[in-house]
């Protein structure tokens, strides 16, 4: 059996509402002696799944169900406030990448900017940089201030950084809906590739063709809860059902 | 039912070399938008401070034939101060695109906010070393190698302010205003203006735990007058430094783990 390369064990997350909190120096003067009542929204609760070698692991749900607070916890980006997240191999995330950049630098400083926090060094990004370019078609625009690049234009380069940047693990947020046609082509073949060559994959989509296409297994989480876990079209067919209407799903009838 | 919150993350070995000098050097063309000319212009803010304050205090002073190195030296240390706290308060909020993005040491960016106001510093401290050669007041190896020491400390009292402000202007989003009121203040409680010894001695001490002060006056003790401040003095320092670091240090790794959830 494969080894695993990520494991987690009840995780749990909440934040607290924004509203209910107190942000500058001068409310906490001013309110010290009123008593504020913070509220906390719970996000995830008492999530498990485990994700082995070379396998492709979708994430289903609708908005707001959890999915990107998962992975920023698996990434170690977010912390969990309870449970238990391993990570035995070193992970390449690709989440929120269309947004973020230095507009006052051009596209070969932010490739650098964003190559060398995704753990490339100098030497593989500037060897690289041509190819990153040439994979996301802006080849015309590279001393071009970001400022003027389009979204979607940006988000390209974004990917472009990331899918060079790969390393043992990759992680991805909605890969697959950016860019035009060609674009999506490019990104699903080189996804196929990682998954060839063994990567581990984590993939989050809204898109049930793409979980059934791509992944071996896949997980649907509804309101923080793992709700049902089992192979990638079993689960995309689930959500499908759960967006149109279907029953209620809970966590201890669907695991059954 | 796991109660402890874990996340084991083996990344190997990341290469931050590459991006402390990415961030420095992307740093530095945003701010001088890559130009000598632009780095110049910059240097223009503490410049004509010198020359509106020396053209009023020159007079008030006229007895202290030092007195305009003694404000130049104390006008470009302030103003390192002043510039490389702000940046390092603003620093996660500035570049917490990257901290969302990956899992890296996010102090590398805290720390490395600040090489704009270093490269400034190194450089006003090259034309003085040089203009009191040319000016047959050579300074001693010895003295130039305190000068460097009391800069390191300098900085490590600055690193130390703003791993801390950095997280902490996250959750006090005024964090900065107040700072600016402080650091506008804290102009006149450091001598710069003025020699410490026109206010009594009682309250010398005071004014050295603002951390601009010892700096300020021991640099020049050692450029100008040639005297190294005592050994005492010297361990004072160091301990200022090191606690100024070490309760920044404390205050980020307490903050820091859930910074990129405020962003």
């Amino acid at each position: 059996m494969r080894s695993s390369v990520i494991e987690a064990a009840g995780v749990s997350k909440s934040f607290t509402i924004p509203s209910s909190r107190r942000e500058t120096v001068r409310e906490h003067a001013l309110d010290f002696f009123r008593p504020r009542a913070q509220e906390r929204l719970r996000v995830l609760e008492s999530v498990s799944f485990e994700l082995r070698q070379g396998e492709s692991l979708g994430l289903m749900g609708r908005n707001g169900s959890g999915k990107s607070t998962l992975l920023k916890i698996v990434s170690g980006i977010y912390p969990a406030d309870s449970g238990r997240v391993d990570v035995h191999a070193a992970v390449t995330p690709i989440l929120e990448l269309g947004v973020g950049w230095n507009p006052d630098l051009d596209a070969i400083d932010n490739i650098e900017l964003l190559g060398t926090v995704m753990g490339m060094t100098l030497k593989q990004l500037r060897a690289a940089t041509s190819e990153i370019l040439e994979f996301a078609e802006l080849e015309k625009f590279a001393h071009l201030e970001l400022r003027h690049y389009s979204s979607g234009m940006a988000a390209r380069l974004a990917y472009a950084v990331a899918f060079r940047a790969v390393r043992d693990v990759l992680i991805l947020d909605e890969v697959f809906a950016v860019g035009d046609a060609g674009f999506k082509e490019r990104c699903q073949q080189r996804y196929r590739d990682l998954h060839r060559a063994g990567h581990a994959m984590l993939l989050v989509s809204h898109e049930p063709r793409t979980i059934a296409a791509f992944c071996d297994r896949a997980l649907l989480l509804e309101d923080g809860e793992i709700v049902l876990a089992g192979s990638a079209e079993t689960v995309a067919h689930r959500y499908l059902e759960l967006l149109t209407d279907g029953p209620a799903l809970s966590a201890r009838s669907s695991l059954r | 039912m796991v109660s402890v919150a874990i996340t084991r993350v083996r990344q190997g070995h990341a290469p931050f070399a590459g991006l402390v000098w990415t961030l420095v050097r992307t740093d530095f063309k945003t701010r001088y938008h890559g130009t000598i000319g632009g780095f110049v212009w910059a240097l223009l803010k503490p410049l004509t401070m010198f020359l509106v304050l020396m053209a009023v205090f020159s007079y008030v002073f006229a007895n202290d034939p030092q007195y305009k190195l003694d404000l130049i030296i104390g006008l470009f240390l302030y103003e390192f101060f002043q510039e490389s706290t702000k940046a390092g308060l603003l620093s996660i909020r500035a570049k917490g695109y990257l901290l969302t993005k990956a899992r890296f040491p996010s102090w590398i960016v805290v720390v490395t906010s600040a090489s704009n106001a270093v490269i400034t510093l190194a450089l006003f401290s090259l034309v003085l070393v040089t203009f009191l050669i040319a000016t047959g007041r050579a300074p001693t190896l010895g003295s130039v190698a305190l000068y460097a020491v009391y800069q390191v400390l300098f900085f490590a009292m600055v690193a130390g302010f703003s791993l801390a402000a950095s997280v902490l202007f996250m959750r006090y989003r005024d964090l900065n205003q107040v700072w600016e009121v402080v650091t506008h203040a804290g102009f006149f409680v450091a001598p710069i203006i003025y020699p410490l010894g026109i206010l009594p001695e009682r309250i010398h001490a005071y004014l050295y735990a603002w951390p601009p002060t010892p700096i300020i006056l021991f640099s020049r003790s050692v450029l100008i007058d040639g005297r190294a401040p005592s050994p005492l003095a010297h361990v004072l320092l160091v301990a200022e430094a090191l606690a100024i670091l070490g309760a920044g240090a404390l205050i980020y790794r307490a903050r820091s783990p859930r910074v990129a959830e405020e962003l």
